[in-house]
């Protein structure tokens, strides 16, 4: 019955009740004053007002907290669901069944909120075809700009870093931490980078550039900040399209260190050799021809002269040989070569033979990695095999890499009789077709510091043998498995950002730098011996969350993990053994931070931890702080569900289940909490950081004293 | 009655003249008797007109290179008894797997010390009975 009565009429109802309590209460009370009046009016007129007033103020304020309950409260629910519909969750319920008392405002507004998200639905079908091409042909920028083989990077002009590749990320991995928006500097030496840009900005003024062979761009070499690295690249100045205003730099270079290491060394052999080899020469000569020349030389001295000559050849033939030694010692030549999987090089060799009529061409063996010019050797390999099959007939052959004693090789048997060595000679000082450039079979050879060789092995098979450099790097199992990870390595939004360190507080919170981070602990009592046994972070720059550039590290706490500890977050003693103690995490983790502002939920618990071993770490963390917690309780004040997980919930935000309560999972559902947070406290009047902060003191004030209570 | 052991034959293959005196004079010292070759052509013909017991072959020859000459030699199974000492001035590592690969016996990087081809060649010659 209650349901069925309009919203004005419960209301009428609720005041009626007042208008009709108070003169009946004030009437019962006179009635009684007027009986006890005889003897003295004031006493009992006090007594009954007295009790007609508390009557009074109890029936107000009954009514006022069934106002509160049945009008107020679904008020509130309502506006909050609509306002987190609106900014922060498209996927966001109406609690309809709360606003049960007000009419038809709940259905209208569960209604409303139908046909808005209908509304979304459509213009979002309608974006999503529109971007979808354009969507494709980034990707596919994206992927060739990715997986250059020269490193990328792009920063604008204040050095702070737009985009960059995989490549440099590997490149300059060992000088810091490389991350959009951070200054190029953390990974690269200053000097170099200032001359060049300021050499490229006054090409641009001056209007030389326009004459200029190279126009904006100017080769350069950069090192690492412990100078153990070092690079060689290009750097070109980017103007906007009126050519009036410099705005970025891109910057494409490689790792020279070994390159250039080697050409020392090569410079340094040949300088020792010359020197080296003029002593004992001109001793020989001297000799030699004394020998030759003199007619009257006694016995004895000759003697000692053909000791002399045979000693200073035996000198010369070891210096010889030491020089060759080091020779061979250098790997690298100048020709480009890489890394590669011999399961890739002999399928895509064994691919050519696919539609021959009568050649077929099978990869066995085991992958191994070899360092070589891939195509050069397909190329090679493909020539000895045409060139078998016309010499011998032989119309099956295998290809495998193959690891001896003492190097690898690249082997193709058939069955048959080796070929002769002179042919296969022959065969090696043609030029190979679809080489690059003019190329013969020995100089590709040459190239790999290898030669090529026919014997004859068991069951009546043969085999042509190559030689090939081992791979540089350490391949282990893991590599070839996992598939590319989209990163977000590139902002063009952060272009014209100057970071005029203008007052943080003042600054937009959307337009802020982040860290949201999360630890897992032994326990719940860090002044009680509990420990951090993970710490995680991931960044927010420009309201995006990159995942890319995450933290993530297991520390070994020093003492063991209880069990129930480990049910919670999946973290067990065994994991840790080996770990970097926390002496050693937590200044990583600081330089990770850097200036960011800190967001964590329930941040005062993982901060303690981190506040209780300043004096062993040294790190102390003065940035501003923000607790998800607190945020949540001023943008949704109509509930009291505040963990993680009603929050994600409240957002439509999944978190996978095996990531929940792992550090970098939850950091990762902050993060993304987060940034829903920032659209709803903007539309509370929440904008700026001071105000975030404020707020959130606010709360903690209110609820230190609600405990005090 | 004295049995006359003939000398063991050394057959010496290289296109420089200089070398092929040296290894002559140095080869009829030790008493072996020696032959000698200019080129792969002639190597092969040399060694199966009448197999010698050790070949001091030089891989860089004209006409047919040492290595096919290697080949041919280790092709016969008449010339088995033949041994095969491969002198090269190419010293990479590469180079001496390829020799031994084709069939050399060993292998000796020029400038060698007169010592060590001796002694190379009397290991040789004691093994090629």
């Amino acid at each position: 019955m209650h349901e069925r009565m309009s919203l004005r009429a419960r209301f009428a109802l609720f005041f009626a009740l007042i208008g009709v309590a108070i003169p009946v209460v004030i009437g019962i009370a006179m009635w009684l004053a007027v009986q006890r009046m005889e003897d003295n009016p004031v006493p009992p007129l006090v007594l009954f007002g007295g009790a007609a007033s508390f009557a009074l103020v109890g029936i107000v304020a009954w009514v006022a907290q069934m106002f509160d309950t049945h009008v107020a409260r679904p008020i509130v629910t309502v506006s909050r669901d609509l306002q987190t519909f609106m900014h922060a969750n498209p996927e966001h319920e109406i609690h309809e069944d709360e606003a049960r008392y007000l009419g038809v405002l709940g259905p209208t507004v569960r209604q409303a909120s139908e046909a808005m998200r209908q509304l979304r639905s459509d213009i979002d079908a309608k974006v999503d075809e529109a971007t979808r091409s354009l969507e494709q042909q980034r990707l596919r920028l994206e992927t060739v700009l990715r997986d250059l083989n020269e490193g990328v990077i792009v920063c604008n002009l204040d050095h702070q870093v737009l985009l960059y590749n995989r490549k440099a990320l590997q490149a300059l991995y060992y000088g810091g931490d490389l991350g959009l928006g951070r200054s190029i500097f953390t990974v690269v030496n200053r000097p170099p980078f200032l001359n060049t840009l300021e050499r490229l900005r006054n090409r641009f003024t001056s209007g030389r550039y326009k004459q200029h062979t190279d126009h904006l761009m100017a080769p350069m070499v950069f090192a690492t900040p412990d100078g153990r690295h070092v690079l060689q690249g290009k750097m070109s100045l980017i103007v906007d399209e009126e050519e009036k205003e410099p705005q970025s730099y891109t910057l494409t270079f490689f790792d020279a260190t070994k390159q250039i290491a080697s050409l020392a060394t090569r410079d340094r052999l040949l300088r020792d050799a010359l020197e080296e080899f003029r002593r004992p020469v001109a001793n020989l000569r001297t000799t030699a021809e004394l020998l030759s020349q003199s007619t009257s030389m006694p016995a004895e001295t000759r003697k000692k002269f053909e000791g002399i000559v045979a000693e200073e050849s035996k000198e010369l033939s070891d210096r010889l040989d030491a020089l060759n030694e080091d020779y061979q010692s250098i790997a690298t030549s100048l020709w480009p070569m890489s890394d590669v999987n011999s399961a890739n090089l002999l399928s895509c060799l064994a691919r050519r033979y696919r539609d021959h009529p009568v050649l077929r061409c099978d990869v066995s063996g085991e992958p191994r990695w070899l360092h070589c010019d891939s195509n050069t050797v397909i190329e090679l390999m493909d020539r000895l095999i045409r060139g078998i099959l016309e010499e011998s007939g032989a119309q099956t052959y295998a290809v495998e890499a193959t690891r001896g004693e003492k190097r690898r090789y690249l082997d193709i048997s058939w069955g048959g009789d080796p070929v002769r060595a002179s042919t296969l000679e022959s065969w090696l000082n043609e030029q190979i077709e679809n080489g690059a450039g003019t190329m013969t079979g020995y100089d590709i050879l040459e190239h790999h510091r290898s030669d090529a060789w026919c014997e004859r092995i068991a069951d009546g098979r043969s085999r042509l043998r190559i030689p090939m450099p081992d791979p540089v790097a350490e391949h282990t199992k893991q590599e070839s498995g996992a598939p590319p990870i989209r990163l977000e390595f590139y902002d063009f939004d952060l272009l014209p950002r100057i970071d005029d360190g203008g007052d943080l507080a003042t600054r937009r919170l959307r337009d802020l730098t982040y860290v949201v981070f999360d630890t897992e602990t032994t326990g719940l009592e860090p002044s009680n011996g509990d420990e951090m046994i993970s710490i995680a972070g991931v960044r927010i720059v420009n309201g995006r969350v990159l995942t890319g550039e995450s933290f993530d590290k297991l520390i070994d706490p020093g003492r063991a993990i209880p069990k129930a500890s480990t049910l919670v977050h999946g973290i067990s003693d065994d994991m840790v053994i080996g770990q970097p103690p926390v002496q050693d995490v937590l200044p990583r983790f600081r330089d990770y931070i850097g200036d960011s502002i800190l967001v964590a939920h329930n941040a005062a618990f993982d901060l303690r931890f981190i506040e209780l071993k300043e004096k062993e770490t040294g790190v102390r963390l003065d940035n501003p702080v923000l607790d998800t917690v607190l945020l949540s309780a001023i943008v949704h004040d109509h509930t009291d569900q505040h963990t993680l997980d009603a929050v994600a919930e409240r957002f439509s935000i999944e978190i996978p289940e095996e990531k929940r309560h792992t550090a970098l999972g939850d950091s990762l559902a902050t993060a993304q909490v987060f940034l829903k947070m920032v659209d709803l406290l903007e539309a509370n009047g929440i904008r700026t950081l001071a105000e975030a902060l404020a707020a959130s003191e606010k709360l903690v004030q209110i609820r230190r004293r609600q405990a005090e209570y | 009655m004295e049995e006359r052991v003939s000398p063991k034959t050394v057959l010496v293959v290289d296109d420089e003249s200089n070398i092929r005196m040296a290894l002559q004079f140095l080869m009829e010292e030790e008493g072996y008797a020696v032959r000698c070759a200019a080129d792969g052509d002639e190597a092969v013909e040399e060694i199966k007109k009448s197999p010698p017991d050790v070949v001091l072959l030089d891989v860089n020859i004209p006409k047919r290179s040492g290595y096919d000459v290697c080949q041919a030699v280790r092709s016969d199974p008449n010339l088995d008894q033949v041994r095969i000492l491969v002198v090269s001035a190419l010293c990479q590592h590469v180079a001496i797997e390829k020799a031994t690969a084709m069939g050399a016996d060993g292998y000796l990087t020029k400038p060698f010390s007169t010592a060590d081809v001796v002694d190379k060649v009397r290991t040789l010659a004691g093994r090629s009975n």
